[in-house]
C-alpha cells in the first residue's frame, strides 16, 4: 500500500537531513504507530505520504514513495486526497466552514462528487463517528473530542484508503482522546484502513498496533510492537517496568502486564515505596504561599467554584486534578489575579492578587498558562530574556541563566515559535521565573510535551520546590502526578472532592491510578523509579 | 533579506491590471462625478446616480478580484488572506466605534508592504467585507469602501524599496495620506445623498460649474469630516512607527515560513543513507 | 428533489437571491418616491415581512439599519437648519443667527430664517435614503450575505473560499486577542496604550500565521485546488468578454457624464458593458469541477418571492415615469400629502411573501425546538 524507498528528506534551511536512508513497508489494512522524540522527523515522515514534503512545505526528496500505486512525485497531495487523508493535532486549525454538516461535505466538494453520493456519505459517517445529534451545530461550540471526530469525519467523508494522523489526541482530555481512540479503531476494523499515527501517548494506542516504527536521528526501524518497545528511546511506564523486570514478551498494556507481574509482586510483598516526608511548616494565612477559604468565584453569571478550601506552603506541589469545566483553571487565574473572588478569599503571601498591580504581582506569583507562547512576544530567544529581565525588574541575564538550566539546547537566535512544545514551556518558565515568585502555577504543561521533555520538566519543578518555591500544576496527566505531587487536590462541580497526600489518592483511586499501580495493584507503588529503588537497580533509561 | 519579495505572492497579469485600470477610473468617476458631470448630461438631473455607481462597482470590483485570482489562487495564499482579513474585519470593528478611526489601514500598509500588491488589493477589498458581514449587513457603501481599501493596499504595495527606519517613515507616510485621502473620497460619496435637491449652500447644485461645486464641497468637507480624518490619519502613521517594526518581522518570517511558491526538489538515487 | 420544495407549506430557508431579489424591487420602488406616506408604506411592508419570515435566533441588523435611516434623516434635517438660509419658502419656522464666512467660500451662510417648505424637503430627502437603507437592512435579516457566498460563480471560488475562512476564523482571533491581554498581566503589564497594542499584535499575528499554514496543508490534502481545466477557447472568449465589458462600461459613464445628446452614449451603453463584464465572469465559470452540497433549491415560492419585489418596483417606476400625481411631492406650497391609491396597491403586493412564503424551519418548530447551542463547552 505505502512504500518508502531508500527516502531521504532534507530541508534548505537545516544543515542535517531530516530523514536518511528509509526503507519502510506498509501492507493494506494494517495499524502502524510511529513513535520517537520531538524533532527525530516523525511528522516528516508522516507528511511525506501524501506528499505534502516537499510539494507544499519546499524541501528536497531522494528516494521513492509510492502511495497506492501514485508515486509522490507525479501526484500532488490534491491529487491523493481520494487516497489519503490527513488530520493534524489541532481540529479547530483545519476547519474550512461553519457547521458540522458542511465540514463533512467540504472535501467532497472539492473532488467534485455528486450531489446524492455527498448525501449519503454525510449520513454514513455522522453515524460512523458518533455525530448525529451535533450535525447542525457550530463547530466552536464542540467539545475539543468532537472536533477531532468531525475532522476525522471530514477526511473520511472522501473513502480514502489510508489514513495519517499526527498526534490527534496530544490537545485533548484523557477523557476525549479515549473517544477519538475508541472511534479509530472501530475504523480500523470496520473499514479495513490503513492507518498511520503518531503518538506521544503511547500507552492508549501501542496494544493496538500492528507494528511500530521507530524514527531516531533521522532513521527509521519497523518491527512487531513487542520487539520496537525493548529498544525504543521512548516508551510508557507499563513498557519501562517491563524491561525493568525483564519481561519477554515485553508487556504492552495493563492487562498483559498485570498477568506478568506474579512475580514480582511476590519479591515486593511487604514493603513499601521509600518517599521524602516533607516537613508541613505551620500554616496560617500569611506564611502560607497560597490561601484560599471559602473561595466563590464566577464566570459570567455561573459560580465555577463553590467554597474552594486550599493551602499551599513553601516547598511543597501540589497537584489540581479534575475533569474538564471541574474549575481547575479558574482556581489557578483566581490565585493570580485575574478573577475576582465573589465570595470568600484568595490570598497569596497575604496579599489579594486581584488587588495587586501587575508589577507587584509578579513577584509574588506567575502562571505558565496552557499555550505558553501567548507569554512570548520576542523575536529572537535572547531577545525575548532580555525583555523579561527588563518587565521583571530583574538583573540583566537572569532569565537566560534559568533558561540554560531548564533547557540546554536552546539557541539563542532561534524564534520562540519554532521551539518544540517543551522548549517554549521552558521558556515561558524562566520568564515566569525570572521575577522570582514564591508561587508558581502552571496550568496543563504537559499537553503536547514527549517523555524526555516531561522528565526534564519534573526535575526542573522539583529543584524548584527545594528552594522553597510552592509549585500548584493544574493537569490530567497521572503519570506526572505519580512523579512530581507531595499532594493531590481532586477538584469537581467546583468544590474539593479530595485532599490528600499523592500515594494515598492515587493509589485508592481507580479513575486516577498510574499504570504502575494498576499493575502493581493493591501494592502501592506507582512510579517504575519506586519500584526500580525498590529492588536496588538502576531505573531504566527513560527517554 | 530583500525587504520586497521578488516574486510577488499574487502576481498582477495584464488582464487584471487593464480590470484594475479601468475599475479605479470607473471607481474615481462614482466618487467625483459631483463635479465632473456636465450641466444638461444624464446624470445631473437623475437622483439614481448613486444606486447606478454602487451597482457598477460592485460589478467591477468582482471583476477585478476574479482577474487577480486567474491563476487559481492556492491554497496557502487562500489561507493567509483569509486569516489576514480576518484580522483586518475585527479591527474595523474594533474601531468603528470610536469616530471612524480605522486600525484596519495599517494592517493593510504593513500587509499590503510585504505581501506585494495583488493581495493588498483583495485583502483591502476582503477585510472591508469581513468587517460589513461581522457587524451585521452589508450596505450601499460596502463596494465603495471595498475599492477603496484596495486602493490602500495596492498603493502600500507599490511603494519603492527600503529598510529599516527608512521603510517604516515611509509607511508612515503613506498611512497619513492614506487615511486623510480615505475620508476625502468617502465623503464625497455621500455629499450628493444629503444635500442633493435642496439647494443649500453646502450643498451640490447638479449642473453648476465645477468651482462652484468644488469650494461648496470643501466647506462641507471642513465642517464634517476633517475632524474624523486627521485623527485616522495620524492613527495610522503613529501605528505603524509604533508597532510596525515588529508587525512586519512577524509577516516577513510568516511569508518566508510559508514558502510561496515553492514546489520542492526531487532527487533521483540514493537518500543519503549509508 | 422532491415536488413538496414547490408548495410553501414545506418550511424551509429560501434561497437567498429571491429575497436579495425581492429588497432590492422595493428598494426601487422606495427610490422614486419622495412621498413620505408612500415612503413609510414600504418601510411597514418591510418590517412585517422581517417579523414574519426571520430565522430565530440569528441576528437582525435590521434594526441597526432602520436607526442608520433615522439618522440620515436628522443629519438632512440639521443641515438644512444649520446652512439652509436662502431656500425660497413662504412660511418661516424660525430665524437662525447668522454668521458670515470668510469671502473665500462663496455663497456660503450659516444661519438665516428657516423656512418651512426647507426643512419638509430636507426630511422628504431624507426618509427616501431611509426607506432604501430598510429595504437592504431586510434583505440582510430574511437571507444572510453568508449565505449568498455558497453561490458564488466559479472565477470567484477561490476568493469566497477566503472569505469564509476569514468569518470562521474572525471570532478564534478575538478570543486569542483576548487571552494574550490577560496574560500580559502576567509579564507585569496591565497597561493600555498603543505600545500595548503593538506588543499584542505579535503574539496573535504569529499564532494566526501558523494557523492558516495548517490550515493550506489541511485544504491542499482534502483536494482543493484540483485545477479548473481551462482552454485557450474559453480564455480568449473571457477575455474578450471582459474587454469589451471594460470599455462599454467607461464610454457608457463618459457619455453620462457629458452633456451633448448623443442618443448611443450613455446609459444604453453602459448597460451593455455590464451585460459582457457579468457574462464574462460566468464564462469563466462553465467547467468547474466542484459540486455543491445540498444547494437551496430555486422553486415556485422563490418566484412568487421576486415576483412580487419586482412589481412593485415596477408600478412605482411606473406611476413615477406617468407623473402620477403624489409621487414627487410638492413642497413650495407646503401641503398635506395625500397617499397615491395606485403606487400604494404596487407596494402592497410586496407584502405577500409574508403569508405565501415558506417559514424557516426553526421558526416552524417553534421557540423551545429552536434553541441551538444547548450544553455548549466551556
Amino acid at each position: 500500500m505505502i512504500r518508502f524507498e531508500d527516502v531521504g528528506v532534507r530541508f534548505d534551511d537545516r544543515r542535517e537531513p531530516v530523514l536518511r536512508g528509509v526503507d519502510l513497508r506498509v501492507d493494506e489494512g494494517e495499524m502502524v504507530l510511529v513513535v520517537g522524540s520531538t524533532g527525530s522527523g516523525k511528522s516528516t515522515l508522516l507528511r511525506c505520504v501524501n506528499g505534502l514534503v516537499p510539494h507544499f512545505s519546499g524541501g528536497t526528496l531522494s528516494g521513492r514513495i509510492t502511495v497506492d500505486g501514485h508515486d509522490t512525485r507525479t501526484h500532488r497531495p490534491r491529487d491523493l486526497a481520494d487516497i489519503v487523508g490527513v488530520v493534524g493535532q489541532d481540529p479547530a486549525a483545519a476547519f474550512v466552514t461553519d457547521t458540522v454538516e458542511e465540514e463533512l461535505a467540504y472535501g467532497m466538494e472539492s473532488l467534485g462528487v455528486t450531489g446524492d453520493v455527498m448525501r449519503r456519505r454525510v449520513e454514513e459517517t455522522l453515524d460512523l463517528l458518533g455525530l448525529a445529534d451535533v450535525r447542525q451545530r457550530t463547530l466552536r461550540t464542540l467539545s475539543g473530542g468532537q472536533q477531532q471526530r468531525v475532522a476525522i469525519g471530514g477526511v473520511l467523508a472522501a473513502h480514502p484508503r489510508i489514513l495519517v494522523l499526527d498526534e490527534p489526541t496530544s490537545a485533548l482530555d484523557p477523557v476525549a482522546a479515549e473517544e477519538v481512540l475508541a472511534a479509530l479503531t472501530r475504523l480500523v476494523h470496520d473499514l479495513g484502513l490503513t492507518v498511520l499515527l503518531a503518538e506521544h501517548r503511547l500507552e492508549r494506542v501501542v496494544q493496538y498496533a500492528d507494528r511500530v516504527v521507530v524514527v531516531e536521528n533521522g532513521r527509521v526501524r519497523a518491527d512487531l510492537p513487542a520487539v520496537a518497545m525493548a529498544t525504543s528511546p521512548v516508551s510508557p511506564p507499563v513498557v519501562d517496568l517491563g524491561r525493568l523486570a525483564g519481561w519477554s514478551p515485553l508487556p504492552l498494556s495493563v492487562r498483559d502486564a498485570r498477568r506478568a507481574a506474579g512475580p514480582i509482586r511476590l519479591q515486593l510483598a511487604g514493603r513499601s515505596p521509600v518517599r521524602v516526608i516533607k516537613p508541613v511548616t505551620t500554616s496560617g494565612l500569611d506564611t502560607a504561599l497560597l490561601s484560599a477559604r471559602a473561595l466563590v468565584v464566577n464566570r459570567g453569571r455561573r459560580a465555577v467554584l463553590r467554597g474552594i478550601d486550599l493551602e499551599l506552603n513553601p516547598g511543597e506541589i501540589v497537584a489540581l486534578m479534575g475533569r474538564n469545566g471541574s474549575g481547575k483553571s479558574t482556581l489557578l487565574a483566581a490565585a493570580c489575579g485575574q478573577l475576582p473572588a465573589r465570595l470568600g478569599s484568595v490570598r497569596t503571601g497575604g496579599l489579594d492578587p486581584a488587588s495587586l498591580k501587575p508589577k507587584q504581582l509578579v513577584r509574588h506569583v506567575g502562571l505558565v498558562p496552557q499555550d505558553p507562547g501567548l507569554l512570548l512576544y520576542g523575536e529572537t530567544v535572547a531577545g525575548e530574556c532580555r525583555a523579561a529581565d527588563a518587565d521583571m525588574r530583574a538583573a540583566p541575564g537572569t532569565t537566560r541563566a534559568i533558561l540554560a538550566h531548564l533547557a540546554p539546547d536552546v539557541e539563542d537566535d532561534t524564534h520562540p515559535r519554532d521551539l518544540s512544545e517543551g522548549q517554549r514551556l521552558a521558556l515561558a518558565l524562566a520568564v515566569v521565573l525570572a521575577g522570582k515568585p514564591p508561587l508558581v502555577l502552571l496550568d496543563e504543561p504537559t499537553r503536547g510535551l514527549d517523555y524526555g521533555a516531561k522528565s526534564r520538566l519534573v526535575t526542573s519543578l522539583r529543584l524548584l520546590a527545594a528552594e522553597r518555591h510552592g509549585v500548584l500544576v493544574a493537569t490530567h496527566d497521572v503519570e506526572l502526578v505519580a512523579e512530581l505531587a507531595d499532594r493531590v487536590v481532586v477538584i469537581a462541580d467546583g468544590e474539593v472532592v479530595t485532599d490528600g497526600p499523592t500515594d494515598a489518592v492515587l493509589a485508592g483511586s481507580p479513575a486516577f491510578a498510574p499504570q504502575v499501580a494498576k499493575v502493581m495493584h493493591p501494592q502501592p507503588w506507582l512510579t517504575v523509579a519506586d519500584v526500580a529503588a525498590a529492588l536496588v537497580l538502576p531505573p531504566p533509561l527513560a527517554g | 533579506m530583500p525587504n520586497a519579495p521578488h516574486r510577488p505572492v499574487l502576481a498582477v497579469r495584464w488582464r487584471a491590471a487593464a480590470t484594475l485600470a479601468a475599475t479605479s477610473l470607473v471607481g474615481l468617476v462614482a466618487f467625483l462625478w459631483p463635479f465632473l458631470a456636465q450641466p444638461g448630461s444624464g446624470l445631473s438631473h437623475n437622483t439614481d446616480a448613486p444606486w447606478l455607481f454602487v451597482l457598477l462597482i460592485a460589478l467591477l470590483a468582482a471583476l477585478v478580484v476574479a482577474e487577480l485570482s486567474d491563476g487559481g489562487l492556492d491554497a496557502k495564499t487562500v489561507a493567509v488572506l483569509g486569516v489576514l482579513a480576518a484580522a483586518g474585519g475585527a479591527l474595523r470593528v474594533l474601531g468603528a466605534g470610536t469616530a471612524g478611526l480605522e486600525p484596519m489601514f495599517f494592517l493593510l500598509v504593513v500587509a499590503g508592504r510585504v505581501l506585494g500588491r495583488g493581495v493588498g488589493f483583495v485583502l483591502g477589498a476582503l477585510a472591508v467585507l469581513v468587517g460589513a458581514f461581522l457587524t451585521g449587513g452589508v450596505g450601499p457603501w460596502a463596494p465603495f469602501q471595498m475599492i477603496a481599501a484596495g486602493w490602500v493596499g495596492f498603493g502600500a504595495g507599490c511603494l519603492p524599496r527600503a529598510s529599516g527606519r527608512t521603510e517604516r517613515v515611509m509607511l508612515a507616510g503613506y498611512g497619513l495620506v492614506v487615511g486623510l485621502l480615505f475620508g476625502l473620497l468617502m465623503n464625497l460619496w455621500f455629499w450628493p445623498f444629503l444635500a442633493s435637491g435642496a439647494p443649500a449652500s453646502m450643498g451640490f447644485v447638479p449642473g453648476d460649474p465645477v468651482a462652484a461645486n468644488l469650494s461648496r464641497y470643501e466647506t462641507f468637507y471642513l465642517a464634517t469630516s476633517l475632524g474624523w480624518d486627521l485623527p485616522r490619519g495620524v492613527l495610522t502613521a503613529v501605528l505603524v512607527m509604533v508597532a510596525g517594526r515588529p508587525v512586519l518581522a512577524s509577516l516577513r518570517r510568516g511569508t518566508r515560513r510559508a514558502a510561496f511558491g515553492a514546489s520542492g526538489t526531487f532527487v533521483a538515487g540514493h537518500g543519503t543513507g549509508g | 428533489m422532491t415536488l413538496a420544495i414547490h408548495d410553501y407549506r414545506l418550511p424551509r430557508l429560501l434561497h437567498p437571491a429571491a429575497w436579495w431579489a425581492w429588497a432590492i424591487g422595493l428598494a426601487i420602488a422606495a427610490n422614486r418616491t419622495t412621498n413620505p406616506l408612500l415612503l413609510a408604506l414600504i418601510v411597514v411592508v418591510a418590517a412585517y415581512v422581517v417579523a414574519a419570515r426571520r430565522e430565530l435566533g440569528a441576528a437582525s441588523p435590521f434594526g441597526a439599519f432602520l436607526r442608520l435611516g433615522l439618522l440620515a434623516i436628522t443629519l438632512r434635517v440639521v443641515f438644512q437648519v444649520l446652512l439652509g438660509g436662502g431656500t425660497p419658502g413662504r412660511t418661516v419656522l424660525f430665524t437662525m443667527p447668522e454668521i458670515p464666512l470668510p469671502s473665500g467660500s462663496s455663497g456660503v451662510r450659516l444661519g438665516g430664517p428657516v423656512t418651512l417648505e426647507g426643512v419638509l424637503a430636507a426630511t422628504y430627502e431624507g426618509a427616501r435614503l431611509a426607506a432604501v437603507l430598510a429595504c437592504i437592512g431586510a434583505a440582510n435579516t430574511l437571507a444572510s450575505p453568508r449565505r449568498l457566498l455558497r453561490y458564488v460563480p466559479a472565477t470567484l471560488y477561490e476568493v469566497g473560499t477566503a472569505l469564509v475562512v476569514a468569518l470562521t476564523y474572525a471570532p478564534q482571533l478575538v478570543d486569542d486577542a483576548r487571552r494574550v491581554r490577560v496574560a500580559r498581566r502576567l509579564r507585569g503589564h496591565g497597561g493600555r496604550g498603543i505600545r500595548e497594542l503593538a506588543r499584542l499584535a505579535v503574539p496573535v499575528l504569529d499564532s494566526a500565521l501558523e494557523r492558516s499554514l495548517n490550515l493550506a496543508a489541511s485544504m491542499e490534502s482534502r483536494g482543493y485546488g484540483r485545477s479548473v481545466h481551462r482552454d485557450a477557447r474559453s480564455r480568449r472568449q473571457a477575455t474578450a468578454l471582459t474587454l469589451a465589458g471594460l470599455s462599454g462600461v467607461i464610454a457608457g459613464v463618459y457619455g453620462l457624464l457629458d452633456g451633448s445628446p448623443a442618443p448611443l452614449l450613455g446609459l444604453p451603453l453602459l448597460i451593455v458593458g455590464a451585460v459582457a463584464a457579468t457574462a464574462s465572469l460566468a464564462v469563466g465559470a462553465r467547467r468547474d469541477p466542484r459540486s455543491r452540497y445540498r444547494p437551496d433549491p430555486w422553486a415556485t415560492p422563490e418566484w412568487l418571492v421576486l415576483g412580487c419585489g419586482a412589481a412593485a418596483g415596477v408600478l412605482v417606476m411606473i406611476a413615477a415615469q406617468r407623473g402620477v400625481p403624489g409621487i414627487v411631492v410638492q413642497t413650495s406650497p407646503a401641503t398635506w400629502p395625500i397617499l397615491p391609491w395606485a403606487p400604494a396597491l404596487g407596494v402592497l403586493l410586496a407584502l405577500v411573501p409574508a403569508w405565501l412564503s415558506p417559514l424557516p424551519p426553526l421558526r416552524a418548530a417553534g421557540p423551545v425546538g429552536g434553541l441551538q447551542d444547548v450544553g455548549a463547552t466551556s
